[in-house]
């Protein structure tokens, strides 16, 4: 029986609830795998896993049942190893790994940060500072709608225009949150939105945060900001070239 | 969408943005080497998915016309000047009418996703149906068969 695997955890961790279902249908019970001073969060691993809605949120679940307790290092979703002793024998090989990097985000959540536009906000915002802009909407309007040209032509603009604030936006809001976060670690582009920044920030700290979150919202109208937090520190396991220097959650970031 | 669950904690995954979390769950995250992934084929389409194409002449020609509809009077006024009013206007239920190609599709996923929990927050897109309603000692009896 191959074994699912949740994170990594320091043994002293206290025990979560007993009938903590993981993945698969029915959900596999979570049992810990102990080695030395840290434990690995298991089930057996179903087969065919597949990354199913239900699955995705019980790896998550476990993962936060699991982060409310103490650090954890969350392992990326799918994860399985032939065996228990596989995944002992981890533990053991790369402890002082991983007893480093729970040390390092002990007490830290993941806050993920993603924007989009408001889609007639930002028209609004991007014809108000450019009046050429303007002044081609208004000719077209008086032309009944405008040629195609000229609607392809004002379209081009327009298109070009909210992209360039896209771009200015998306550095506003990092710089705005940046310093009420331990380290930050900006996710993937794409243009499903124009922010996709994960921040790492003490437990503790969170009310700053979300505070500054707000202050973003309300200075930024025409973004729609989507706050999803706290979460286990999915970007921060690894300090890795993801991560702009410095700004890694290492030891140097971690407050002991 | 403008309010969000910001604050809520563990244990509740089922409420929360889980396309906005999706991501980090299957992208990020520790990794390691003696460990296999199981196989993310339907998800890398998901993720194609949202990636929608901003310059295209379809797209050109929408925001054209979206421009024509804009009440230019009250643009001036209305942005960036006055946050109140736009957050009103946003929250009023002009969302439909605001979501386009810059965010129309991440949240027609999102929504999908949210659709799909709501209406039966366990059940499994794919194929090979089990009965629901089977004891879970009768399913567990299975489990172990297999």
């Amino acid at each position: 029986m191959s074994t699912y695997v949740y994170g990594i955890t320091a043994k002293s961790h206290p025990a979560f609830s007993e009938d903590l279902g993981g993945v698969g249908d029915p959900p596999r019970p979570v049992r810990i795998l102990e080695q030395g001073e840290l434990a690995a969060v298991v089930s057996d691993a179903p087969e065919g896993l597949r990354p199913k809605r239900r699955d995705l949120l019980a790896h998550q679940t476990v993962l936060a049942e699991a982060g409310a307790a103490g650090p954890v290092l969350p392992m990326r979703f799918g994860s399985v190893a032939p065996d228990d002793d596989t995944v002992t024998g981890v533990l053991a090989e790369r402890a002082d790994h991983y007893k480093e990097r729970l040390r390092a985000l002990e007490g830290k959540v993941e806050y993920n940060v993603k924007a989009v536009h408001q889609e007639e906000a930002v028209l609004h915002r991007v014809m108000s500072e450019n009046p050429e802009i303007r002044a081609l909407t208004e000719a077209n309007r008086q032309a009944g709608g405008g040629s195609y040209e000229q609607r392809l032509q004002l379209g081009e603009m327009v298109v070009a225009a909210v992209k360039a604030r896209e771009a200015e936006d998306a550095v506003e809001v990092q710089r705005a949150l940046e310093p009420v976060a331990a380290a930050v670690s900006v996710g993937p582009e794409s243009t499903g939105w124009l922010v996709n920044v994960s921040f790492l920030v003490d437990r503790d700290a969170a009310e700053p945060f979300l505070t500054e979150v707000e202050n973003v919202r309300k200075s930024h109208p025409h973004i729609e900001l989507r706050v999803n937090g706290p979460l286990p520190p999915y970007s921060f396991v690894e300090p890795g070239p993801a991560e702009p220097a410095g700004s890694t959650a290492g030891p140097d970031a971690a407050q002991e | 969408m403008t309010v969000v669950p910001a604050q809520q904690t563990g244990g509740g995954g089922g409420s929360s943005g889980l396309y906005d979390v999706l991501e980090l769950v299957l992208d990020r995250g520790l990794v390691i080497d003696a460990f296999v992934r199981v196989s993310l084929v339907g998800i890398e389409i998901l993720k194609i998915d949202i990636r929608v194409v901003v310059a295209s002449v379809d797209t050109y020609l929408r925001f054209a016309e979206a421009c024509n509809r804009l009440d230019l009077e009250s643009g001036p006024n209305k942005s960036p000047g006055l946050p109140d009013v736009v957050g009103q206007v946003t929250e009023s239920g002009a969302r439909g009418k605001s979501k386009g190609a810059l965010s129309g599709a991440a949240e027609t996923i999102s929504d999908a996703f949210r659709q799909a929990r709501d209406e039966g927050g366990e059940q499994e897109t794919e194929s090979r149906p089990r009965p629901r309603k089977k004891t879970a000692a009768a399913r567990r009896r299975e489990e172990e068969q297999e």
